[in-house]
């Protein structure tokens, strides 16, 4: 019975450390995963400080295999109110969306295809029917298509993504956005 | 006894220890928000032109008088501001890519024509940077609008204090005052209405 009394006292201290440690373990992972979540959301959720560029790239590392072709997804944002021309914008006064990507270290970039944007009319206040031209914009996520070839190991793409911001009745000079992609071929 | 004592030391340590994990969670907090706040940027209304050091509600030349200038138009052609002295002006700050600009601009040339009599010049000065004088030429053409086009020069745009958005219109009265400030394209009526003010404000 002793026996069977001693391992139940070394039983219930193992259980009650093991409670403390869960307990414990609960305090630091669960305000870990708050902080996260208020960091994250402060950086990058809906409504979100507008930067001073307008647009932010949301991919900024891809995973892919080796060797051969391969499609990767680079996801940008356009601050909200604001819109970008798309690629391939309707009037030829207006600048198009643009992503321009250097290989490195032994990657190869082999084409683009850009998301289709969506229209956009023109329109001021207050001024009845008359509307200005309708356009093809980029507004919220959007995303361009990269095909890569790229050897094993970590490679980094670098670039650009060039591209004209405006609100409804205004229109902020060309920009240049710097694009950086840490990229893992397995 | 010793089994009584080694679960009060076990309980022991275990509120210890959560102690510990609470003051080393606020600490990270704290230094997690105080992080948060250092990299923060001042929010502004997402429906509004608005880039960090500029205010697009401002009108620092508002009651000024217009800086002198001479620039040369589309044709090669040298003009200055004092060569309208007396009349009431309207200097229309544009670029071909932006679109809120050309959706004005024909209202400016219905207005030049409308407001003839009383004297009225409007001046369209493009920004764009590295475009071609014949394209600047030939967008305005395709806008529709014939008023001078001077090209850009940063200086103009310098001492205007114009910020970083277009379209941005200055109206002048007779006397060469700055009567209002304008961002953004605007209805035809407000154009109108800011015309009229120039156009009153040095009649007397």
């Amino acid at each position: 019975m002793r026996k069977r009394r001693g391992t139940g006292i070394r039983e219930q201290g193992v259980r009650i450390g093991c409670w403390a440690a869960l307990v414990v373990a609960a305090v630091m992972g669960g305000s870990a995963g708050a902080q996260q979540i208020q960091l994250g959301q402060m950086q990058t959720g809906l409504g979100a400080t507008p930067h001073k560029e307008h647009v932010e790239l949301l991919s900024d590392a891809v995973q892919v295999m080796a060797g051969s072709p391969q499609v990767v997804e680079l996801r940008f944002r356009v601050d909200d109110g604001y819109h970008i021309n798309s690629h391939t914008p309707k009037d030829e006064l207006l600048l198009p969306t643009v992503l321009k990507l250097d290989g490195a270290s032994g990657a190869t970039v082999l084409g683009e295809t850009y998301q289709k944007g969506v229209p956009f009319e023109l329109h001021v206040a207050g001024s009845g029917d008359a509307k200005g031209e309708l356009m093809d914009v980029y507004e919220g996520e959007f995303r361009v298509m990269v095909r890569l070839t790229v050897p094993k190991g970590a490679s980094t793409m670098s670039g650009a993504l060039h591209y004209q911001a405006c609100v409804n009745d205004a229109c902020f000079p060309p920009k240049t956005l710097p694009v950086m992609v840490a990229v893992r071929g397995e | 006894m010793a089994r009584r004592l080694l679960i009060l030391a076990l309980f022991v340590v275990g509120v210890g220890l959560i102690a510990f994990a609470g003051v080393h969670n606020l600490r990270s907090r704290k230094a997690a928000m105080q992080k948060a706040q250092e990299s923060e940027v001042v929010l502004t209304k997402a429906d509004a032109p608005a880039d960090a050091g500029a205010d697009p509600e401002a009108q620092p030349m508002l009651g000024k008088i217009a800086p002198q200038f001479t620039l040369v138009d589309v044709s090669g052609k040298k003009v200055s501001l004092s060569q309208f002295k007396g009349h009431p002006i309207v200097m229309n700050f544009w670029a071909t890519y932006c679109g809120p600009c050309r959706l004005e601009m024909p209202w400016f040339q219905q207005l030049e024509g409308k407001y003839q009599a009383q004297g009225l010049v409007v001046l369209g000065l493009d920004q764009d940077e590295g475009m071609a004088t014949r394209e600047i030429a030939d967008a305005a053409k395709k806008v529709g609008v014939s008023y001078p086009i001077l090209l850009p020069d940063d200086k103009v745009a310098s001492s205007y204090q114009l910020g970083d958005y277009l379209p941005e219109t200055i109206y002048i009265d007779k006397n060469g005052k700055v009567v209002d400030q304008t961002v953004g394209a605007h209805s035809k009526d407000e154009l109108e209405a800011d015309i009229q003010k120039a156009i009153g404000a040095g009649a007397a």
